[in-house]
């Protein structure tokens, strides 16, 4: 991703609709960007799994981890394997965005957004990675899904996290309801498809934010 | 022999890892290795029984995630997992004369602030895990992968306030000499060394090759046994199975090496198996224990940020209410953000350590301390000073604070010695010795220098080491005491010379009385910095003492080839006034909020102070502003970081407004009490800290309660402060049934508080069934609710 994509990112996730963009804004964004790529400390984890199948879920091979749910079955209805994938950028950045907040929310708020597009782009990066191989295959991966969207319940998270053993080898927790720690964080499912097979655009719909989501009551995805 | 005693003398070997034999003998991914020590004891016994033939002195119970966290889904209670897997071991033992380690890792959840898991809650989780240890009668307990040095801490008190058990704590780093919270060798060391175990090191993340420069750190300085279990190299996946890559024969003979550096306890972590063990110990055969010749240093720390006392070093001094009506207001209030703003000032201008007194008598100092450090803690890497005299309170401090503190401090009274010493010492802190005793300040250097002598004999008593003592001799004004000035820079020399210990000194009492404090002040520095003063107790927002410090370190060869003067003061001449100061005239206060100029709103309001009153302020700029900022982010012509930018440019020009009011009046402006808090099971709280400079733009009083917060607390705030607005923020579709749960408690309790909910999984559908009495789509519209409920 380019600088100039990722700071359109981080406005998007700002609620920026083409407003004047100040000076101070705009600069602020910048030395957020800049912030962030030095205190950000990009860890992941991946592995793939043999999907099983039967009535009520899915089970990853020579696992106990069962994947529950119409939304991820359906998700998954194409694939054979899946991959997991559990992604971090630290807790410097929780720190660092915890500091703001006490002497300034524009700059947290700031910083915040700027995380976002970060984690985003190491799972894009993790998956154009992971698609690399698969394509000598002529194999390509589904969009990615976590715990959360649709009916996959979020409570799945420190299973899913054992799974990938995230805490031990990236330092990813959850905490007893659930929420990620470091905070800029992401755990995802993607489906390992056949190349040709088109690929499906994850439908709003699916989003456990769906409801509420700012981007989604514009009428246009937030572009997951 | 036990094995405390073992260790004096001789090297330990322990096992490998169990997850790796657990894992080629069927353990499927995701499934509780733990359970196998009920289901599958047989195979958890062979597994030990592997480690013993193959040579290991020690082995470890299969128990690293067997606490009440990790075993909630599981149908096992503790106390079962440990029992059976500790008699495992027994039989696996047999009569031979191995030791039982109990195992005991990660919780698993991270502790606060990271997480949501409190201290004490993470202590009581493993005393549950140690009681059952010593019921079984393990010879020791291995504490280890830890990453947070906190949870560490938790686990290492738990084990020491419980038992008597040899204490052994490993922690996990990565290749940048860090774990994943951010801990560093050094602070580690610090740490752990303080709290007393019996040994330290590392274990698991890497294997022996990378972890090397890390061993070598720790062997520097460790002055307790070192231990060792690395991973048999690093993993690889082929064909979708983790393979590590060194032999077992490559692993033993890194062990080797290290053992004749010096690390006295060493085994094996994730991927090795008893064949490693065998290379091991046959390794080991012909290898005497190396001799470490540990550096002795002073130093205090945080978890990542371990500082050294090596040249004079500033504590920042204003976290104290001391002669401060505002801090006192700030206590009493629970303002903390005045005080982290005081905290964060302070290390901006070059404070490297912060005294935190809190010390009033109109609040509890233990509860307040330990809020305090936390808060600190929370956002700032700083090491801390612990200001109090009271045991109470220090020891509660002590014990919440991450990392290595000072405790300022105790005197030459037999009773403050007594009382005070054996926390300092419990706990690892360091300590500063006051030169006075029941008679009061001695006048002379060589009565001083006795206490001296008395404090630093008394701390050695109990076990504290000279590098920990930090003698304070005392600043005498020369306004009163002219003679008595260099008594103090006497006694710094002597104490330096014949005892050998570090000094502090509080300096700026020297002038009290004389006009031209500041000159009075920097002179007096420069000549203690000259006799060696080790930690300078001072505010660092006065330049001038800080120019002092930076000019003296050169002439006292200090900053070689005069470095860092060089850098601060190369370009001096470059340095602009700051804008803010200086009101623009083309700009009136109104136009500043619109624009969001911040500081620039301090000038312009002290301005207009000269002609108008202060509610004239108010309402003739700021609420127009206000309202104009709101209706046009309302409109979509402003985006949500300009609208809070104009908001805060509001909060720095009501700074000043309220400096020029009265209490009283402060309060007649007030439009009343709204409590605000992000429920439990959540931490998202950006969004409630930006509701919250919404509000307090409008003179709400706003009482944030933070995030992650019970109902048993909103409930107490609220009768306690009689607040009839309440905001609750929840993020997460699992911590929508917590408002839900809220909102029944208060209700129950009083059908006349208002509940206002917003947060991005709520709308106006699912606050209406949670029965909140309203929704707040974003921080503008919860102003909108508040002036219809509260005026």
């Amino acid at each position: 991703m380019t600088n100039s994509e990722r700071k359109k990112e981080a406005l998007r996730y700002l609620g920026y609709k083409n407003q004047e963009l100040d000076k101070i804004t705009d600069e602020l964004i910048d030395d957020a960007m800049d912030e962030i790529s030095t205190i950000a400390n990009g860890r992941y984890i991946y592995k793939t799994f043999n999907i099983l199948r039967d009535e009520s879920s899915l089970i990853l091979e020579a696992t106990n981890f069962h994947l529950i749910g119409e939304d991820i079955k359906n998700h998954l209805n194409k694939s054979e394997k899946c991959i997991l994938i559990g992604a971090s950028l630290g807790h410097d950045v929780d720190k660092k965005i915890r500091y703001y907040e006490k002497i300034s929310m524009t700059k947290a708020l700031i910083l915040d957004a700027c995380a976002t597009v970060y984690i985003e782009e190491l799972c894009d990066t993790i998956c154009q990675e992971i698609e690399i191989d698969l394509k000598a295959v002529g194999k390509s991966l589904t969009s990615r899904y976590s715990p959360g969207y649709g009916d996959l319940p979020i409570s799945v998270q420190n299973h899913f996290l054992s799974i990938l053993d995230a805490k031990k080898q990236i330092g990813l927790t959850a905490t007893s309801s659930s929420i990620l720690i470091p905070r800029k964080s992401v755990t995802a499912i993607a489906g390992i498809i056949s190349k040709d097979e088109v690929k499906k655009n994850s439908s709003c719909s699916n989003c456990n934010k769906y409801n509420t989501c700012m981007y989604a009551k514009e009428g246009y995805g937030c572009g997951r | 022999m036990d094995v405390r005693e073992k260790l004096k003398n001789d090297k330990l070997i322990f096992d490998g890892a169990m997850g790796t034999m657990l894992q080629n003998r069927g353990l499927k991914i995701g499934q509780l290795p733990e359970a196998l020590n009920i289901t599958s004891s047989d195979v958890v016994i062979d597994i030990h029984k592997k480690y013993i033939k193959a040579g290991a002195d020690i082995i470890t119970t299969n128990t690293f995630g067997a606490n009440k966290y990790k075993l909630i889904d599981s149908n096992y209670t503790v106390k079962e997992v440990i029992d059976a897997a500790i008699g495992n071991a027994k039989k696996a033992i047999g009569d031979k004369d191995i030791y039982i380690a109990l195992d005991i890792g990660p919780i698993g959840e991270l502790l606060e602030p990271m997480g949501t898991l409190s201290f004490q809650e993470a202590y009581d989780i493993f005393k549950e895990q140690v009681i059952v240890g010593v019921e079984n009668q393990v010879d020791l307990i291995l504490i280890e992968t830890m990453t947070d040095l906190y949870e560490a801490k938790a686990a290492v008190l738990a084990v020491k306030e419980n038992s008597d058990l040899p204490v052994f704590c490993t922690m996990s780093f990565e290749e940048d000499k860090r774990t994943f919270t951010g801990c560093n060798p050094t602070s580690m060391v610090m740490t752990l060394q303080g709290l007393n175990v019996d040994a330290l090191g590392l274990n698991c993340s890497l294997g022996p090759k990378e972890l090397e420069p890390i061993i070598n750190d720790i062997l520097d300085i460790s002055r307790i046994p070192v231990m060792v279990q690395a991973n048999a190299g690093l993993p690889t996946v082929v064909n979708d199975e983790t393979i590590y890559n060194i032999s077992p024969n490559e692993f033993a003979s890194y062990c080797a090496k290290f053992v004749e550096k010096g690390v006295k306890v060493i085994g094996g972590c994730c991927g090795t198996t008893d064949e490693y063990i065998k290379e091991l110990v046959k390794s080991l055969k012909d290898v005497d224990l190396g001799e470490t010749n540990p550096k002795a240093f002073s130093g205090i720390c945080s978890p990542t940020n371990a500082v050294i006392i090596q040249g004079a070093k500033v504590i920042g001094e204003r976290i104290n209410p001391t002669g401060k009506k505002k801090f006192k207001e700030a206590l009493v209030n629970g303002d903390i953000e005045y005080i982290l703003k005081e905290a964060i000032s302070q290390v901006d201008a070059g404070a490297e350590i912060l005294d935190v007194n809190v010390g009033l008598p109109e609040i509890d100092e233990s509860k307040m301390i330990v809020r305090v450090i936390k808060e600190i803690q929370s956002i700032l890497d700083t090491p801390l000073q612990i200001d109090s005299t009271d045991p109470k309170v220090i020891e509660s401090g002590l014990r919440v604070i991450n990392g290595k503190a000072i405790v300022n401090s105790v005197n030459g009274e037999d009773k403050t010695l007594e009382n005070i010493l054996p926390i300092v010492k419990k706990y690892g802190a360091s300590v500063v010795g006051l030169t006075l005793d029941e008679n009061g300040i001695p006048e002379s250097a060589e009565e001083r220098f006795r206490i001296a002598e008395k404090i630093v004999k008394k701390a050695l008593e109990y076990g504290i080491s000279k590098e920990d003592i930090y003698i304070d001799c005392l600043t005498l004004t020369a306004a009163a005491q002219q003679e008595g000035v260099k008594e103090t820079l006497k006694a710094i020399t002597m104490v330096k010379e014949k005892l050998n210990v570090k000094t502090i000194l509080g300096v700026s009492n020297v002038s009290f009385g004389l006009p031209n404090r500041e000159l009075i002040n920097k002179t007096f520095l420069a000549a203690a910095i000259y006799t060696g003063l080790d930690l300078i107790i001072m505010n660092p927002l006065k330049k001038d003492m800080m120019d002092t410090i930076k000019a003296s370190k050169v002439l006292w060869n200090e900053d070689k080839g005069a470095v860092n003067y060089l850098a601060t003061y190369e370009n001096t001449k470059n340095i602009e006034s700051p804008v803010s100061n200086t009101p623009n005239k083309d700009r009136d206060l109104f136009q500043i909020i619109l624009k969001g100029l911040g500081e620039e709103a301090k000038a312009a309001t002290k301005k207009l102070l000269e002609t108008k009153e202060a509610l004239e302020i108010v309402n003739e700029f700021i609420v127009p502003a206000l309202d104009l900022v709101g209706d046009r982010y309302e409109k979509g012509e402003i985006f949500l970081p300009q609208l809070i930018r104009s908001a805060e440019t509001v909060k720095a020009s009501f700074e000043i407004i309220k400096e020029s009011l009265s209490n009283e009046s402060i309060d007649n402006i007030s439009k009343g009490k709204i409590i605000l808090a992000t429920v439990k099971g959540d931490v998202h709280d950006i969004g409630k800290n930006i509701v919250k400079v919404l509000l307090e733009n409008y003179n709400y009083e706003v009482i944030d309660l933070g995030k992650d917060v019970s109902k048993e607390t909103i409930l107490e705030a609220a009768v306690e402060n009689n607040v009839k607005l309440i905001g609750l923020s929840a993020l997460m579709t699992t911590t929508v049934k917590s408002i839900e749960e809220i909102i029944k408690t208060l209700k129950a309790k009083d059908s006349n508080f208002t509940i206002m909910v917003g947060g991005a999984v709520l709308n106006e559908d699912y606050a209406n069934m949670i029965d909140a009495d309203y929704y707040g789509k974003d921080a503008n519209s919860a102003v909108a609710i508040a002036k219809e409920v509260l005026g």
